[in-house]
């Protein structure tokens, strides 16, 4: 493989591992927004104010470690090719000096 | 079949194609990051940069003649855009090398980086492909289509600047579908990301600021910007030195349609009619790279004292 090449796919690999990132951050940053409207109504009413933030919190930790798997996952996957394509690059190399 | 072959290993390859529209949408982003698909400027040939040696050059056009052609193309393209459909190895480069004796060479480079950027880059590589050709220059003749035509502009104006070589020697300058006044589908975007932005929700915001992702490359559109800090040409002039002339399609076959009115030829608004200006009906932005007519009116203008 030409060093070019494996220098665009090293490129492609980059961007969709920083596309899906920066996509789970900008959604998980969207749910939170709006999972807490509806809350905040709910903890207007004060006999169950206290119960709705707790539920509140709950459901925006669960919902957060979603996101952070995805990304912790994502970034898993993307240094596993990435040292996949440091072996194609180190066995491209061997080959171009023999 | 062999030589159908060949030929198509020398044109850019759908990952090129797939990198240039990459380049186009978010080239000043890869650029920022060092990533591997960001393209570096340089003049293409087969497929591959051209160095600017004079080795590589006389390795490269073997019969030099003192007439050049450069060709840029537009936003989210490559070389490959000169093509004509069915004979993709003839362009109006190679074709004004067989009829009129022009040596052309095809630039390749990263359309989403801003407007003036690019023109500063090309006007050095200009001077550099000067200097390193093998033969004497007399003519130059610049090709731009879309964006490429004020990619050309700004190039002409810096090179202007500094009195470059290169600069005396061009005598025309073709601006195919180049929006000189601002690309309407690009004013369009940027009004719709606004509003999406003044929409008071998340999910409006989010799709905003994922169209504000474009890159700046595409975001000059709007106003033509050929220099940093101008947001309008009509401030820059044109190079007083060369011929300009402008050559514009419309998606209809009567320009007096209402679709022609509105779209142009589906990207850009034609010019205001002059003496060198000339309407292309039916043609439509991207045909406008390679069609008979329109090379035949670009062989006509060249031919012409």
């Amino acid at each position: 493989m030409e060093p070019k090449t494996l220098r665009q796919i090293r490129g492609a690999k980059d961007l969709v591992e920083e596309t899906i990132d920066a996509a789970a951050l900008a959604i998980n940053e969207v749910q939170r927004t709006m999972t807490r409207m509806p809350y905040a109504l709910l903890a207007r009413i004060e006999p169950i104010a206290a119960p709705v933030q707790a539920i509140e919190q709950v459901h925006l930790k669960i919902a957060d470690s979603v996101y952070f798997s995805i990304r912790v996952g994502n970034r898993l996957v993307g240094n596993v090719a990435g040292f996949m394509l440091d072996q194609l690059d180190a066995h491209a190399q061997r080959k171009g000096h023999s | 079949m062999a030589n159908e072959k060949k030929n198509s290993a020398n044109l850019p390859a759908w990952g090129a194609t797939a990198a240039s529209i990459l380049n186009g949408c978010f080239g000043d982003y890869l650029n920022d990051r060092d990533n591997g698909l960001a393209i570096d400027m340089a003049f293409y040939q087969n497929n591959r940069p051209l160095a600017l040696t004079a080795e590589a050059l006389r390795a490269a056009c073997p019969a030099p003649t003192g007439k050049l052609c450069v060709l840029v193309h537009g936003l989210c393209c490559h070389e490959g855009v000169w093509g004509f459909p069915g004979a993709p190895d003839r362009s109006y480069g190679s074709a004004l090398q067989r009829d009129l004796g022009y040596t052309p060479f095809s630039l390749r480079y990263n359309t989403g980086l801003p407007i003036p950027y690019n023109g500063q880059v090309l006007d050095t590589l200009l001077e550099q492909l000067l200097a390193s050709y093998p033969a004497p220059v007399d003519d130059l003749i610049l090709i731009g289509h879309s964006m490429g035509g004020l990619v050309l502009r700004g190039a002409c104006h810096y090179g202007a600047g500094r009195n470059a070589a290169w600069v005396s020697k061009t005598s025309r300058i073709f601006y195919l579908g180049t929006p000189h006044e601002g690309a309407g589908l690009e004013r369009m975007a940027h009004l719709v990301t606004t509003v999406l932005h003044a929409v008071p929700h998340p999910v409006t915001a989010l799709v905003g600021d994922i169209a504000n992702q474009r890159s700046q490359g595409i975001k000059d559109l709007r106003h033509g910007t050929l220099l940093d800090g101008v947001d309008f040409t009509g401030s820059v002039p044109w190079l007083p030195s060369a011929r300009h002339y402008l050559i514009a399609g419309t998606v209809t076959d009567d320009p007096e349609h209402l679709a022609s009115k509105l779209f142009g030829d589906g990207m850009v608004q034609p010019p205001q009619a002059g003496e060198h200006v000339r309407l292309f009906p039916g043609v439509g932005h991207m045909q406008l790279a390679h069609d008979e007519a329109v090379y035949d009116q670009i062989k006509q203008w060249c031919a012409s004292a």
